[in-house]
């Protein structure tokens, strides 16, 4: 007999809140949590159980060293034991992606990317390794850590991590009591924030400034922000819990605990209540000052969700969360509201009773929101056989309503039974709609692929049609990693069940393939990639390097050429790296521009190894151009004349050059003769100014040592263009 | 995400939307920043910020990335807005590894590249030992909105120096992105239709893109948001590649927008005019302080014998006379001046309060008309004077010459030599000299010798240098002496007859054509869009060949260099809701983008807006570019390479 929904229903002041036991922990060995530290991953995602080392711990025989970090489903099912032989463990959490971050006491960052001991790994900073690391606060895509010398290093994100120091908190900070960060997404000035408590105030700090908040309640020992980010929850020292607006400036409740003892976590149950929990009672407090209180036997861990809380006990997973309004108004004894009276309908349908008549007709006028309000609660309910009653309430009443948008319902119909099939305890995925909503569906199957559950991902990427390739891809990075028939069996099972897929990547198999150290199945693999510029950067690394340029300038994105020719130029001598690239026009473009802006020299030798002399002495001409020295200049006007006469092809530009170097020697001579200045100008300015200072015979002389036509000598001398001599 | 998609596209969001997203970028970085802004894209960035709104954001000071930023002003937080070349870069973490080691400051270094992220500049910050210690955004900005119907890309030199001179593909790459992302947005181009080998390597990339953003969901989460195009805004997209028409940008525009660039130059949306045009009592008219964009912080002429004034659409008379032939600008700032007088003449007429009132509201936008009347009419008669001179008549009516019939070089050269004595400027002749071997297939190989040997003497034997890259760039050469094998010559002549390039009786008053934009010359680039859009324009020879695209034109188009391509895009099929949608939207107008690769000028501007006139009842036009070009440009490509300070001499 499946439960009535109200089964569970606890009143708070006056909203109701529910607990419900989601899965039976099937932990494999008796887990006795209290060794450990809990930590789930958001959106119902994994729990990480990592070693307490601070506590002591039953011995176990030799294995139970090698137990460090255990993952685990919600549903208690081991999913991965990952070995650790590093130092002590400072901080444990996970992001949205539920990538699991650990950071070592040294400042050593770990983030593992799969369940399966596959990581990536950045430092904290000098500072970090010198003070060592505290504690950390996670949130869903980076951390602060708080080092020995009281001063916090954020990371905002992890694809680039970037650690950064936050502002010194004002000197005379005698001891912090406990601390909260706030995530850009929960601040107003969309950094993060961090808020200290110590001796008796808050202090927040960012990467700029710390400000005193100047409270006089403290000492605050917990600091919890509420998921909106607009609410502070402060447990002070000595038992009491503070409300207060998170600028500071609104008190809102105030709740004794009667208890000194410390809690082991205060944590949001969405942006309604307080939970405190202490070693086997968990304390609600609403916000009018009223409490819940629910009773354990044994350890338990709260895992804040954005609608609600998880907690995990030895026996079992629960979720907590507050039973929305459209809910209560559905189930709630004796409810008249619509949504219930067509509910009822159902029911009487059912027994083929015209009161189902009766109850539609009483609730016609607001019909519309009764099918609306069933849809939203089916999707609160986690038991399939209340979502489907009252998907079946919406149907009947859309059925009788003239005009109503389907779209709601068929959607709702598809999402309940994706979350369904990954709530069932082999997948163990404790996700609720508005967590579905927040999550999206593509990293929901993202977290399908974490779990290696390739089969229901492909199936439900199908059923909510995202796209399949991606699953392909994963299962077959999978495939490289774990099988151990020969190359060539490998990628042929790879590509035929990726065939049918249109256009589906394998740079990525390929790169797994080569991580692993399959550099021939890497190789195979690459072939069957379509995109010439995905091949890019693993060619390299496989010292593939010309066929990686060739698929770069295939590609035509200049960054690629450039990145390419770069890596490149740094590895081989220059002569051997022109070579490279002499018989690819674009590819020798890229590197005539990387030389021009390198300067002359490299663009010589770079003309010189392809042998354009043309462009050779024009470098070089070029470069005479910019000297100050008229001597030097001359010399390399020659110097490229030179190999200029060497080609055949443009003897004119030879010529003029030495007309040029020519035209230096006079203007030199005449400089020096009249104690006027001659060089820089043209031929014809030259002439010009000879005959302004009265030297015509020197004019005369330039005009045929130079060859000015005669037109152009008399409009210089004369000021008028001569008049066309009819023939 | 709908799938529902905007039916017309809307530069006004456009720039809402680069204006937003730059601005989160900046807020990314917390606190007063100093930015560090590479030369070349300060005229994007002021086409969609003012420095005001930059300092409400916390930029403190800017400064150029050639200078650096100065140690004892700058802020803590540095941003560094570069485009992402290899040689910004390596300024950008000299710089960076200057402070680092010099200061005492805890710098906070980002850089903000543009157009995207890129592996070859982390590389260069790898090797150069700062990838540490800077944060590395992307400001991914693709069209910016110049005019209503007018979107740039704003590259350097309109992207024309690097494609031609120096053989890169960033310039077709980027065209390819910006494109790429518009498709996004409205829908994808359901027709790529174009004329040029780059503009061939562009289609390709552009198909190539939308196949892997259709794939590769797991590469980038991006492509999640393409639009689903099955009701595409878009009709189709015309590439048209500068080289395949370089005759046009040569020649003197006539257009009034084209003669005020001629003569003043137009650089983003502005000009410099002398100063003496503005009477003293004309204070509000915008001097440097009047449109506060990046580039007048910095005054560039500190006399003050120039003044900038901003030309653009939001001046309505501007508007009306720009894209006019020149000849018929002088009447219709009278006629305007009449009616504006008119205006004025109302307040005799208001007798009682409420008609006084109303004329008084009336009088701020009849006293900003007033003073835009008095600007164009300044304007018009200040290039009234320089067009008038000899010397413009001249190369004009070579210019003239060498289009409309080709024959009897020799007396056009005598002319050109003249010119050339007399020392008018270089960009003058050479673009004379590059319309000639481009009309006739080149020069035969004394007079190239003679003309070479006339710039040398007259203007300076650095010049080599400019001829030697003015050949590289197809424009000035020998005949039969075409560089690259590929290159086929341009078989003007043909053209001229098949494309209808010469209209003799061209009607400047109330003009039926586009060849009114060069009294008399139909702009080739024009006739190929026409060509695919517009054909009964091109006479009934080609009218009645009545195929769609190139169809009937393949021989024609032989005798332009470039290839042809005609690609059909299909819409996705994932989309089945929206089908229904599509029906009902048959009717509305759709869009022909016509995309400029390398540059446009501003009489081809003026005569697609023509065209768009004409077509308004089936379809809207785009004009898309990399930039905004003219012959002088084209020309500093080519000059550029010539150091300026040849006359550094002793003494």
């Amino acid at each position: 007999m499946v439960p009535n929904p109200t089964t569970g229903w606890e009143r708070l002041q006056d909203v109701f809140y529910r607990k419900r036991a989601e899965y039976s922990m099937m932990w494999i060995d008796d887990v006795d949590l209290s060794e450990f530290i809990v930590v789930g991953a958001p959106y119902g995602g994994a729990i990480a159980l990592v070693r307490d080392t601070s506590r002591p711990m039953a011995y176990r025989g030799p294995e139970g060293r090698q137990k460090m970090i255990l993952i685990y489903s919600n549903s208690g099912q081991l999913i991965s034991n990952i070995p650790w032989d590093k130092g002590t463990i400072r901080g444990v959490g996970w992001t949205d992606e539920e990538q699991l971050l650990i950071v070592i006491e040294d400042g050593t960052v770990r983030v593992y990317n799969d369940f399966y001991g596959g990581f990536t790994q950045f430092s904290l900073g000098k500072e970090a390794e010198d003070h060592t690391v505290s504690d950390c606060k996670f949130w869903g895509s980076g951390f602060v850590a708080r080092l020995g010398n009281g001063r916090f290093v954020s990371v905002a994100r992890l694809d680039e991590p970037r650690p950064r120091m936050l502002a010194d908190l004002s000197t005379t900070a005698l001891e912090i009591h406990g601390w909260a960060l706030m995530s850009p997404l929960q601040t107003l000035s969309r950094h993060i924030e961090v808020l200290v408590g110590f001796n008796k105030t808050v202090s927040v700090i960012d990467s700029i400034e710390s400000q005193d908040r100047m409270l006089e309640e403290g000492p605050f020992s917990h600091i919890a922000v509420s998921p909106n980010g607009a609410l502070l929850a402060l447990y002070t020292t000595y038992g009491k819990v503070y409300v207060i607006s998170s600028d500071f400036q609104k008190k809102y409740s105030e709740y004794d605990t009667g208890t000194l003892d410390s809690p082991l976590q205060v944590v949001w149950c969405a942006n309604d209540s307080v939970a405190v929990a202490w070693e086997s009672e968990i304390r609600l407090v609403g916000p009018g000052g009223g409490s819940l209180s629910f009773y354990y036997e044994s350890r338990i861990a709260l895992i804040p969700e954005p609608d609600g809380i998880r907690i995990v006990s030895a026996e079992r997973c629960e979720f907590l969360t507050r039973v929305p309004e459209v809910v209560v108004d559905m189930f709630r004894i004796g409810s008249t509201a619509p949504s219930a009276i067509l509910l009822d309908a159902v029911e009487q349908l059912e027994f083929k009773s015209p009161k189902a008549d009766d109850n539609i007709q009483l609730i016609r006028s607001s019909l519309t929101e009764a099918v609306d309000s069933c849809i939203k609660a089916a999707s609160y309910e986690p038991e399939p056989y209340w979502q489907k009653r009252l998907l079946k309430a919406a149907l009947l009443g859309k059925s009788v309503l003239e005009l109503y948008s389907s779209d709601e319902y068929v959607e709702m119909c598809e999402i309940l039974r994706v979350l369904n099939a990954v709530r069932y305890y082999e997948a163990g995925i404790l996700i609720s709609y508005e967590q579905f909503i927040r999550l999206t569906p593509e990293r929901l199957i993202d977290r399908l692929l974490n779990r290696q559950r390739f089969l229901l991902a492909l199936r439900l990427s199908s059923y909510l049609r995202l796209p399949v390739d991606k699953v392909y891809v994963r299962w077959a990075c999978n495939k490289v990693k774990s099988s151990t028939d020969d190359d060539a069996a490998i990628c042929k099972t790879i590509v035929n069940r990726l065939k049918p897929i249109p256009s589906v990547s394998y740079d990525e198999i390929a790169r797994t393939a080569y991580d692993e150290g399959r550099t021939k199945l890497a190789t195979l693999l690459l072939n069957h990639e379509p995109r010439a510029g995905r091949q890019v950067p693993l060619l390299l690394d496989m010292e593939e390097d010309e066929i990686a340029l060739v698929k770069a300038v295939e590609s035509g994105d200049p960054d690629l050429i450039y990145y390419v020719l770069l890596h490149l130029k740094g590895k081989y001598s220059l002569a051997q790296f022109f070579r490279l690239v002499n018989d690819k026009p674009v590819a020798s473009a890229v590197v005539e521009q990387l030389a021009r802006d390198d300067g002359p020299e490299l663009l010589k030798d770079f003309y010189y190894q392809d042998d354009r002399r043309a462009d050779s002495a024009l470098v070089i001409y070029r470069e005479s151009l910019l000297l100050d020295d008229i001597q030097d200049r001359e010399d390399k006007i020659k110097l490229g004349m030179k190999i200029f006469q060497d080609s055949k092809d443009s003897y004119s530009d030879a010529k003029a050059m030495e007309e040029h170097a020519k035209l230096y020697d006079w203007q030199v001579t005449f400089e020096k003769d009249y104690k006027q200045m001659f060089i820089g100008l043209t031929v014809a300015e030259t002439i010009k100014k000879l005959f302004k200072i009265g030297q015509s015979s020197k004019a005369s002389k330039m005009k045929s040592e130079f060859k000015v036509p005669e037109k152009m000598f008399v409009f210089l001398k004369e000021g008028t263009y001569p008049v066309a001599k009819k023939s | 995400m709908s799938g529902i998609l905007p039916t017309t596209i809307n530069p006004k969001s456009l720039k809402a939307d680069a204006l937003a997203s730059f601005l989160t970028l900046l807020e990314s970085v917390r606190g007063k920043k100093s930015l560090i802004l590479d030369r070349t894209l300060s005229a994007p960035l002021s086409h969609i910020a003012r420095f005001s709104v930059l300092q409400e954001h916390g930029v403190d000071n800017i400064f150029w990335l050639d200078d650096g930023p100065q140690r004892d002003t700058a802020q803590r937080n540095i941003i560094y807005l570069i485009r992402g070349d290899i040689k910004n870069a390596q300024a950008a973490s000299a710089q960076i590894k200057k402070l680092l080691q010099t200061s005492e400051v805890e710098f906070d270094f980002n850089v903000f590249l543009y157009p995207r992220k890129m592996l070859s500049i982390e590389k260069v910050f790898e090797e150069e030992g700062v990838l540490g210690d800077v944060t590395i955004s992307e400001w991914n900005l693709g069209f910016i909105p110049l005019e209503e119907d007018l979107l740039s890309i704003e590259l350097p030199e309109a992207g024309y120096k690097g494609m031609y001179l120096h053989g890169l593909p960033t310039t077709v790459n980027f065209s390819a992105i910006a494109l790429n992302a518009l498709q996004k947005q409205y829908g994808i181009y359901p027709r790529i239709i174009g004329k040029g080998a780059q503009a061939k390597k562009l289609c390709d990339q552009l198909i190539r893109m939308r196949a892997e953003a259709q794939s590769s969901s797991s590469a980038d989460s991006a492509a999640t948001e393409w639009a689903k195009g099955e009701t595409s805004a878009f009709d189709q997209l015309v590439v048209i590649e500068r080289q395949t028409d370089m005759v046009t940008p040569l020649m003197t525009q006539l257009t009034y927008e084209g003669l005020i660039d001629e003569v003043f130059g137009i650089k983003n949306s502005q000009a410099e005019v002398p100063s003496t045009l503005f009477t003293a009592s004309n204070p509000k008219l915008p001097a440097n302080g009047g449109a506060p964009s990046i580039v007048s912080t910095t005054p560039i002429n500190e006399q003050r014998k120039t003044r900038k004034v901003v030309l653009d659409g939001h001046d309505t008379l501007y508007a009306s006379l720009r894209d006019l032939n020149f000849a018929v600008v002088g009447t219709t700032l009278n006629k305007f001046a009449r009616k504006l007088n008119e205006d004025y003449e109302e307040r005799h007429q208001a007798k009682t309060v409420s008609q006084i009132k109303d004329f008084v509201s009336k009088l701020g936008g009849l006293q900003a008309e007033h003073q835009s009347l008095r600007l164009h009419t300044n304007l018009a008669e200040e290039i009234m004077n320089r067009t008038q001179t000899e010397f413009f008549n001249r190369a004009l009516e070579v210019q003239q010459n060498m289009v409309a019939s080709g024959l009897d070089t020799s007396t056009l050269n005598q002319t050109i030599e003249e010119l050339i004595v007399r020392g008018v400027s270089l960009d003058i002749v050479l673009r004379l000299l590059a319309i000639e071997c481009l009309t006739s297939g080149g020069m035969k190989e004394k007079e190239l010798a003679n003309f070479k040997r006339l710039i040398f003497l007259q203007y300076g034997y650095e010049h080599i240098l400019t001829l030697n890259a003015l050949t590289k760039l197809d424009l000035i050469f020998q005949r039969g002496s075409k560089t690259s094998a590929n290159a086929t010559t341009l078989q003007f002549s043909s053209l001229r007859k098949n494309m209808r390039l010469i209209v003799d009786d061209v009607n400047e008053q109330a003009p039926d054509d586009v060849a009114y934009v060069y009294s008399g010359y139909a702009p080739l680039s024009i006739r190929l869009v026409q060509y695919v859009i517009q054909k009964r324009a091109l006479g009934t020879k080609i009218s009645t060949l009545g195929g769609s695209g190139w169809r009937g034109a393949e021989d024609i188009l032989r005798g332009i260099p470039g290839d042809v391509f005609d690609q059909v895009q299909k819409p996705d099929e994932k989309s089945i809701k929206t089908k229904v949608l599509q029906a009902a939207r048959k009717e509305v107008k759709r869009t022909v983008a016509v995309f400029f690769l390398g540059g446009i000028t501003f009489t081809e501007i003026a005569a697609l807006r023509f065209i768009a006139r004409q077509e308004s009842e089936r379809r809207k036009i785009l004009i898309l570019t990399t930039g905004i070009i003219d012959g002088r440009d084209i020309m500093k490509t080519a000059m550029d390479i010539t150091p300026s300070g040849v006359s550094v001499s002793a003494e």
